[in-house]
């Protein structure tokens, strides 16, 4: 039961990651992305792992792809991005990609099964994180707030809405 | 899964899904004849007693005009725009309490669709794919004003996500946990003998933020940017007719009933009648009492929907970060 | 992961309700009404409707997002604190200063956001 539901999802997650990459329109890769984003989100809960599920639709479907969605949609790139001719160069580093992702695909199912049994965690898969967070990961989450602060000063810099910007908007 | 706990599941699918579906017709009526009293006009009183049948007269309205597509649309964002929004809203239904548990056959079930144990994160995350129905409605229209309606909306909705999100975290530093249920069971019996435990009273501020950013999350009154009648046409659902239109309605109106119901079982005790303490006896009229309690926000809803005047963009997202 | 197989029938089921909403209008929809410019045409109060509906957009916005996104991800990290917060309560505030550490210093962020001006209007 639970093998048809990883089969189901999966091919649903690969399905919509090659419309992120196959599709005419940014809008729709952007679309696409969301829906891809869901699979994976169903797939790191089938494996337990349900806080980070419900983060990756909270801060990558619901914040990122929202940056993406936001560029996209105001830059009205239409078809001009996609249109290109498909040289050989293009023909071989397919080849390639396709190659080493076959290989990663073989070592993977010679040595694991296609659904481990799971074992039932201790507590709740959020408590055990916030555990360990606050005692052996402590350092590195201060430092993420450091990060973060960091990451904020430099879109600031970076996007700069400056008086010169507003003395146009408000003559 | 047994066949008895399929139809246990279903049937308490269907019943707490449809309701909230329903209500909203109840809210359209009560929108109007309210807005009607506080401004001091009849309101609706043609359709049957009171104006009562004055939502179902709109439903049918809606289902039979005609669908104007725009030339220049994108077809497939244009179609599924609304039901992006749908979607999202009816999902958030799943992890809402609605009373405690009732036995068959000896075994307890609550009454709550799916008990997560991450409830609340999953109800953060799934409100915030609402914005995309707008967003991709929006641009999908074709129209400069669709657009910057579109684009504004957006942005006051991940505004006030934030603070949504951190009011919600000081919740669970009340209950300590994140599921939904065990807030609501939390939440039994008085504190300081006096008042019931309820979320409001230990989380004051909390409450507050969570009030105004719920405010802002469903584009009400004073946060109507994106549809304010006065600046922006009709805002991202201009170019949208008929049934198109009437699913983003009802997709707002869903998530304002929802919103409410987290409220009432974050701050408001959920299904937990003041001063009871009788389980069982609880979880029928508890179902209906966490009912009311929402009616009671939605009204609290609508009257302020007539009353203030709305916000300017700048004002709005400036003051979400501090909040 | 059991208790996500309702949200799955839910989904299921209100993904019915939208292609039902979607098919009942269709069919109901009058069809065969003549094609009017003015319905057709995007619409501009009325007037006529001039210049691309995409437009060179404010930084304003895409500004906003990503100030979303990070203090997104900092309250992503206010979750598991506050579900251990009560019980370390009772083993000392060691929690309380690792997390009044953590909000300073994105409280500094805030305020720097705040004093270069980068919420105001476009």
């Amino acid at each position: 039961m639970k093998e048809l539901f990883f089969i189901f999802f999966s091919l649903y997650t690969i399905a919509a990651a090659l419309g992120v990459v196959l599709a005419k329109n940014p809008v729709y890769s952007a679309f696409s992305l969301i829906l891809s984003f869901f699979g994976l989100s169903a797939l790191y809960v089938m494996w337990g792992a349900t806080f980070i599920g419900m983060i990756q639709i909270l801060v990558y479907t619901g914040a990122i792809v929202v940056l993406f969605v936001f560029v996209v949609m105001l830059l009205d790139l239409g078809s001009v991005v996609t249109d290109h001719s498909h040289s050989w160069l293009t023909v071989m580093v397919s080849a390639i990609a396709v190659w080493f992702f076959s290989l990663l695909m073989l070592r993977t199912f010679n040595h694991t099964p296609l659904v481990a049994p799971a074992t039932p965690l201790a507590e709740s898969n959020t408590r055990l994180i916030s555990q360990l967070l606050f005692t052996e990961y402590l350092w590195p989450f201060e430092i993420l707030s450091i990060f973060l602060l960091a990451l904020i000063i430099a879109i600031y810099a970076l996007t700069r809405p400056d008086a010169a910007d507003k003395r146009k908007v408000h003559p | 899964m047994t066949g008895l706990e399929w139809i246990i599941l279903l049937s308490k699918l269907l019943v707490i899904y449809l309701t909230i579906v329903h209500v909203v017709p109840i809210m359209i009526w009560v929108e109007r004849k309210g807005a009607a009293l506080i401004q001091d006009r009849p309101g609706p009183n043609r359709v049957g007693p009171f104006g009562l049948l004055q939502p179902v007269a709109d439903a049918l309205k809606f289902l039979v005009k005609e669908d104007p597509i725009p030339n220049s649309v994108n077809r497939v964002l244009y179609a599924m725009g609304p039901f992006m929004t749908l979607v999202p809203a009816s999902l958030i239904v799943a992890v809402l309490p609605v009373g405690d548990f009732f036995e068959v056959q000896g075994k307890s079930y609550f009454m709550q669709i799916a008990d997560i144990n991450v409830g609340l994160l999953y109800l953060l995350s799934i409100s915030s794919l609402g914005i995309y129905g707008i967003l991709f409605g929006g641009w999908a229209s074709n129209n400069k004003y669709s657009l910057m309606g579109a684009m504004r909306s957006a942005s006051q909705i991940i505004s006030y996500e934030i603070p949504l999100g951190l009011a919600a975290v000081g919740a669970v530093t009340v209950y300590g946990t994140f599921s939904l249920r065990e807030m609501a069971l939390g939440q039994e019996g008085t504190f300081l003998a006096v008042l019931p435990r309820w979320g409001v009273f230990m989380q004051p501020i909390g409450f507050l933020v969570f009030f105004i950013s719920a405010f802002a999350e469903t584009n009400r009154l004073p946060f109507d940017l994106p549809e304010t009648e006065g600046e922006l046409v009709a805002g991202f659902h201009t170019e949208y007719g008929s049934m198109k239109f009437a699913t983003y309605f009802m997709a707002e109106y869903m998530n304002m009933a929802t919103i409410s119901g987290l409220m009432t079982t974050l701050y408001f005790g959920g299904w937990h009648l003041p001063y009871l303490t009788d389980a069982t006896l609880l979880g029928w009229l508890g179902g209906q009492r966490n009912l009311l309690a929402v009616l009671q926000f939605l009204i609290f809803f609508f009257q302020s929907c007539c009353l203030p005047a709305h916000f300017r963009l700048g004002a709005l997202d400036g003051a979400a970060f501090p909040l | 992961m059991e208790a996500f197989l309702p949200v799955l029938v839910l989904l299921a089921i209100s993904l019915g309700l939208c292609v039902g909403i979607f098919g009942v209008s269709t069919l109901l929809n009058p069809r065969n009404l003549p094609p009017v410019a003015t319905k057709l045409n995007p619409y501009e109060c009325g007037v006529k409707p001039e210049g691309g509906a995409r437009q060179p957009f404010h930084s304003q916005f895409y500004l906003i997002a990503v100030l979303f996104l990070l203090f997104d991800v900092e309250g992503v990290f206010f979750f598991p604190w506050a579900l251990v917060y009560r019980e370390s309560l009772a083993s000392g505030g060691a929690l309380l200063l690792a997390i009044a550490v953590y909000m300073g210093l994105l409280t500094l962020g805030l305020v720097y956001i705040f004093r270069k001006d980068c919420l105001e209007i476009m």
